[in-house]
């Protein structure tokens, strides 16, 4: 009995350590993937940098107001981001790649469906980040823009232009990552149509004044009106 | 001369015919048929009658008119092949009109006439704005006679003008480019100007060209390069100013043209601003009278509104211009009742400074940052045209004379903006 | 200008009906010369004084023998006619234009026989004379207004414009008016006033007297007889007076003019009547009539517009005078000149152009008289061969009679600081000799200092040396007379000017029925390029006339012709 007992510990321990000694070199060869990758990823970091820096990626995304939107998410430069983006998607799909070498099983299932899913994560990214540069960009552009012309309600305007880009935005990154495609065109079509009221209804009584004095002077231009003296005056 | 032509072949054509010149009058248009033909006729009547003997040209940098622009400038000519023979003039008279391609632009026009001017070998070049229709014959004689003579190598113009017109130029360009750069220029954006042909071929060789911001408001970058470079500048008054200035006529593109580029300037001449602390008069050529006096109708409560939504409602733009010092010391005065109100010089002075610093760092768009300067000028009109309203000429010039000192003793705080971190 | 071909036609025409070597006195002339009616419009006159030219008697001054002497070089020149200066007795008090005997020689020059002598000699070697003849005032020595003063009675009284008054005529111009107060002057012999349009000693005489028109044509009846073939004719437009005019350009002034034209046609066809009359184009224009007042006038305000146009570096001032010049009758001819014995008179230039014209061509105040500039073409040019030969290119090749003022075919200089315009009037330079070859008088006793600067003196510039080289000034106007006398298209072919874009170049086509010529003109000092538009010659190809080179055949393109600094082209279109 008790040699039996012994037996099958000795057996069972040999069997752990046969499995242990079959699953070693495997676990060695993902520590190996996930170092070189890492080692990989660092380099493609370490390029992908260089090469922005040499086209001033920053300067391109500065123009379009990006620099001050990453400050205000308290994140690094665009640059930066870029690159350490790259870096992580890199290493971890080597992380990936390794762990389907230990052979568990589902895991290749998963480790395919990332690398499908990859360039549909980074094409998203992509839109999101421009998308919101963009909605940034025009809602102050639409600011000063009234500001300057003396519309109504300035800030009404920009968030509109800020809204309506932002659900653009959103809508593309979500068909892009192929999510609820039907919940987000859904609510997507609801907030268009609200802005869209909501700026009709805007127009509508900001604009009266702006309406009638484009149609007097369409179709009475004798009735000028007095003209703004400031437009009098060079100011050159 | 740059890698890409500005000029057609069909120009350089007229350009071996013209062949070398002494003097070259340009005129950039568009669409200028209306004013044009008067201007370029009596461009033709002041050659002839100060510049009899020398060998003159007009070159028309034409931005595609749809108009009878160019006919207009061609039919100032003076030449045998025509029908009547003009025995006034001495010697032939080319006037030469040339599409520059792309879009229209004074940059590109002027450019146009610097290479005309450059291949011309014209010894003393002149532009003429084609809607000045105040312009007399007199005008050629006092913008290219120094230059002609070898005395100076710059001339800006001085005009007669309404003491409330060119609020802009008195209220920042002219005090702004003269803090930057220390020399008293009163019009560095001027419609008409004259300059040598070394200054022209140094303009040419200027990296302006490559750059929005010097395209713009060449007229401008052309004079900080005329002063950078060390040239021999004067200013030569000329009479008085047209009215109506179309260029200027919407203020947003108006301050893109000047403060724009004048902003933009800052950055590759950072060590000859940063290191000069007071600023040089430059000679005036026949002086005239510059400011007048007659009552003008103007709406002042409009530019204090848009002033106060520009405070308001750029709020979170401001933000990242100003200093929260200066931002809350104008939304104090935003608050004062329209009596009380006042922008005060150095409150101005310090406003620009930050937004130029702004703008050389690109905390936003930096087109963004001259258009949300835009409002604020409003306020500083407004204020100017309240403390002006009983002023003499005298007392105004003063006054702008103590602004420009008020900048030129805040510049070291721009100097400090310039490279600390806000 | 043009109608070559036409004038050709109707002087044949005239020649068939006449007996050619018979004059109106049936006396047989000293001609033995081709007859050709339009001789004038194809020659190239030399013009001289003969005293300036050789002094065979060692006196110091140049006569007649010696002008016979040198026929031969003129002839080598290429030359066909000469135009001599006065040769009359004379007090010289206006360089010979003071005439007190009109039918004989100045002892100085020698005597009639002489000038005989001469006349064969110029004719056999194809050369015409051209005398000048003064008609509208004598001398105050002439015999005639020596009779005409003694007393109011005397026959010859009315031979001359008397009045007791100075005021009548009131308002003409003077023309002197640096030495003249008025244009009357008392004679206290006669105690009367006498009319004088130049200087005082020069009386006008009365055309309103039939006597006086027939002496005057006894006067060139007697020249004409000699065998000399043509007069230039002196002051013409001031013959006749009359009150409340300007007492210039007359009717009466033409009709006489036409009076003497008809007796020429009549007795002495084929001889020819020049007129000075210094004048814009439109008022000379009266000066031809109908083909039935004088043959050829002097383009007076061409000359310094030629100048003009060089300095320029702009043809505008040539085309436009001559787009100004009216046609002429065709068988009229106009004379061209560089320069002459006179200053280049800028009176018939606007005032700014003769501000321009000083500052450019006579800095020195010492080149300055009367309104114009006292010099000879080598200096005013900067002795720059390129542009003396690119205006003797245009002078031979505008339409018109060149004429060669003596010494500018070697370059001359001029003597600026001898009195009024002696300095254009130095002795021929002929050699580097003594007295240049012109004299074996003492150097003092020449009637004018020789040139003696290291660049223009007699030693550096002469016939002897340039003789010797071919690539000499006077070696090339040779060859240009030569080329210029090869057709007769540039002295009666139409012209008509191109425009092309360049204003620096100067493009002209000369052509008669027969022959076309283009000539090309680069009046600037740099290298030029011009399109010409010569379509309607398409198919043509030019022949360069001096190398007689081919260059492309005309196309549709514009012709584009490269062209160094002065330079000018003449081309004989072909189509071939």
């Amino acid at each position: 009995m008790r040699e039996m007992i012994v037996n099958e510990l000795t057996q069972a321990t040999q069997e752990l350590i046969r499995e242990f000694a079959r699953f070693l070199p495997r676990l060695m060869v993902m520590l190996i993937v996930v170092l070189v990758g890492w080692l990989i990823a660092y380099l493609v970091k370490w390029i992908l940098r260089s090469i922005l820096r040499l086209i001033k990626f920053d300067k391109l995304s500065e123009g379009a107001g990006a620099a001050q939107l990453l400050n205000k998410a308290a994140l690094p430069s665009s640059t930066e981001l870029v690159s350490r983006f790259a870096f992580w998607v890199a290493w971890l799909g080597f992380v990936l790649l390794g762990t389907s070498a230990l052979g568990i099983l589902g895991m290749q299932e998963y480790v395919t469906r990332f690398f499908i899913f990859l360039p549909r994560l980074i094409v998203a990214l992509f839109f999101l980040f421009f998308g919101l540069l963009a909605a940034s960009f025009f809602s102050r552009a639409a600011l000063l823009w009234a500001v300057n012309t003396d519309m109504p309600s300035p800030r009404l305007l920009s968030s509109a232009a800020r809204v309506l880009i932002t659900v653009f935005t959103a809508s593309a990154v979500f068909e892009e990552l192929g999510l609820a495609d039907s919940t987000m065109l859904l609510a997507f079509a609801i907030v268009m149509g609200a802005v869209m009221l909501g700026l009709a209804i805007a127009f509508g009584i900001g604009g009266q004044h702006l309406a009638r004095r484009f149609l007097e002077s369409r179709f009475a231009p004798e009735k000028k009106e007095v003209k703004d003296g400031e437009d009098e005056l060079s100011p050159l | 001369m740059a890698e890409e032509s500005v000029l057609t072949d069909e120009f350089v054509r007229q350009l071996i015919y013209v062949g070398e010149a002494d003097i070259l009058i340009g005129v950039p248009t568009y669409n200028n048929a209306e004013t044009v033909g008067q201007v370029v006729q009596t461009i033709r009547a002041g050659l002839l009658k100060y510049f009899p003997r020398e060998r003159a040209v007009i070159v028309n940098a034409d931005g595609g008119s749809r108009d009878q622009t160019p006919d207009l400038v061609r039919g100032a000519s003076i030449s045998d092949a025509q029908r009547s023979a003009d025995f006034q003039a001495l010697r032939t008279l080319h006037c030469i009109s040339a599409e520059y391609p792309g879009e229209p632009s004074t940059g590109t026009a002027l450019r146009t006439i610097l290479a005309s001017a450059e291949l011309l070998r014209a010894s003393a070049c002149a532009v003429v704005s084609p809607e000045s229709t105040s312009i007399e014959p007199e005008w050629i004689e006092r913008l290219l006679r120094p230059v002609f003579q070898g005395n100076f190598d710059f001339i800006t113009p001085l005009y007669r003008r309404h003491k409330f017109d060119g609020l802009l130029m008195r209220n920042l360009v002219y005090p702004m480019t003269r803090a930057f750069y220390g020399k008293r220029v009163k019009e560095p954006y001027a419609a008409e100007f004259s300059f040598s042909g070394a200054l022209g071929n140094h303009f040419l060789a200027q990296e302006i060209w490559t750059h929005e911001a010097g395209r713009t408001g060449t007229e401008i970058s052309l004079t900080i390069s005329a002063i950078t470079g060390g040239f021999r500048l004067a200013q030569s008054f000329l009479g008085v100013k047209p009215h109506v200035d179309a260029r200027s006529a919407d203020l947003i593109a108006a301050m893109r043209q000047t403060v724009g580029a004048l902003f933009w300037s800052l950055e590759p001449n950072f060590s000859l601003w940063s290191s000069n602390h007071d600023s040089q008069s430059i000679p005036t050529l026949n002086a005239g009278e510059e400011v007048t006096l007659e009552p003008l109708r103007i709406n002042r409560k409009r530019l204090l509104g848009i002033f106060h939504s520009g405070v308001a409602e750029l709020e979170p733009v401001l933000k990242q211009i100003l200093s929260p010092p200066t931002l809350s010391e104008l939304q104090r005065i935003a608050a004062l009742a329209e009596d009380d109100f006042s922008y005060a010089d150095d409150l101005w002075a310090r406003t620009v400074y930050e937004f130029a610093a702004s703008y050389h760092k690109s905390v936003i768009s930096r087109d963004h940052i001259i258009q949300a300067l835009a409002p604020l000028y409003r306020g500083r009109a407004f204020t100017f045209l309240v403390e002006n309203r009983e002023a003499s000429a005298d007392e105004l010039q003063q006054n702008v004379e103590n602004f420009c000192l008020t900048c030129e003793r805040l510049k070291p705080s721009l100097v400090e903006l310039w490279n600390g971190r806000k | 200008m043009s109608g070559g071909a036409y004038a050709r036609k109707t002087a044949s025409i005239i020649l068939c009906e006449i007996d050619l070597t018979k004059t109106g006195n049936g006396e047989k002339s000293a001609l033995p010369l081709p007859q050709d009616a339009l001789w004038y419009k194809d020659a190239v006159i030399y013009q001289v004084h003969v005293r300036t030219f050789f002094d065979t008697n060692a006196d110091g001054i140049g006569d007649f023998r010696g002008l016979a002497q040198k026929l031969d070089y003129l002839q080598e020149l290429g030359i066909n006619a000469l135009w001599l200066m006065p040769f009359f007795p004379s007090p010289l008090r206006d360089d010979g234009y003071d005439i007190a005997d009109y039918t004989s020689v100045h002892p100085n020059y020698g005597n009639l026989d002489d000038f005989k002598v001469f006349l064969q000699a110029a004719h056999e070697r194809g050369i015409r004379v051209i005398v000048e003849m003064v008609l509208n005032h004598t001398s105050d020595q002439h015999p005639w207004f020596q009779e005409s003063r003694s007393s109011r009675d005397n026959p010859r009284r009315d031979w001359y414009v008397w009045s007791d008054s100075d005021t009548k005529y009131h308002g003409v111009r003077i023309i002197f008016v640096d030495t003249e107060l008025s244009n009357w002057a008392w004679d206290p012999v006669s105690k009367s006033y006498y009319w004088h349009r130049f200087f005082s000693h020069q009386p006008d005489l009365n055309y309103d007297n039939p006597a006086v028109r027939e002496e005057m044509w006894k006067v060139m009846q007697f020249w004409l007889d000699l065998g000399v073939d043509g007069f230039r004719l002196d002051a013409v437009p001031y013959l006749v007076e009359r009150e409340g005019t300007s007492c210039e350009n007359l009717p009466e002034t033409h009709a006489v003019l036409t009076e003497l034209r008809a007796k020429l046609d009549k007795f002495y066809p084929g001889k020819m009547l020049l007129a000075e009359a210094n004048q814009w184009p439109a008022d000379l224009r009266a000066y031809f009539g109908d083909g039935d007042e004088f043959h050829m006038a002097f383009h007076f305000p061409l000359m310094p517009r030629m100048f003009m146009g060089l300095k320029l570096e702009d043809r505008k001032p040539i085309t436009e005078i001559l787009k100004q010049t009216p046609q002429i009758p065709p068988l009229c001819q106009w004379c061209l000149f560089l320069r002459n014995h006179d200053e280049l008179t800028l009176e018939m230039v606007t005032d700014m152009e003769r501000d321009y014209m000083y500052d450019q061509y006579a800095r020195d105040r010492h080149m300055r008289i009367n309104v114009g500039i006292r010099r000879r073409l080598a200096p005013l040019l900067d002795n720059d061969r390129r542009r003396i030969e690119l205006m003797n290119g245009l002078l031979m090749s505008l339409p018109g009679t060149p004429i060669i003022y003596y010494g500018d075919e070697i370059g001359m200089g001029d003597n600026i600081f001898l009195g009024d315009r002696n300095g254009v009037r130095t002795p021929m330079q002929w050699e580097g000799g003594w007295n240049g070859g012109f004299s074996t008088a003492d150097p003092e006793s020449l009637y004018s200092p020789l040139m003696l600067n290291p660049v223009y003196g007699y030693q550096a510039v002469n016939v002897q040396a340039q003789k010797r080289f071919d690539h000499s000034l006077l070696s090339w106007m040779k060859r240009i007379i030569k080329v210029r006398k090869s057709t007769p298209v540039f002295g009666q072919g139409s012209i008509e000017f191109l425009y092309p874009a360049n204003h620096r170049i100067l493009a002209y086509v000369r052509q008669s029925e027969k022959e076309t010529i283009l000539a090309v003109n680069n009046l600037s000092n740099s290298a030029q390029a011009v399109e010409l538009d010569l379509r309607r010659f398409k198919g043509n190809i030019l022949i360069e006339m001096f190398g007689r080179n081919i260059f492309p055949r005309i196309g549709d393109l514009p012709y584009l012709l490269t062209m160094g600094a002065y330079q000018f082209y003449w081309f004989r279109l072909r189509r071939i």
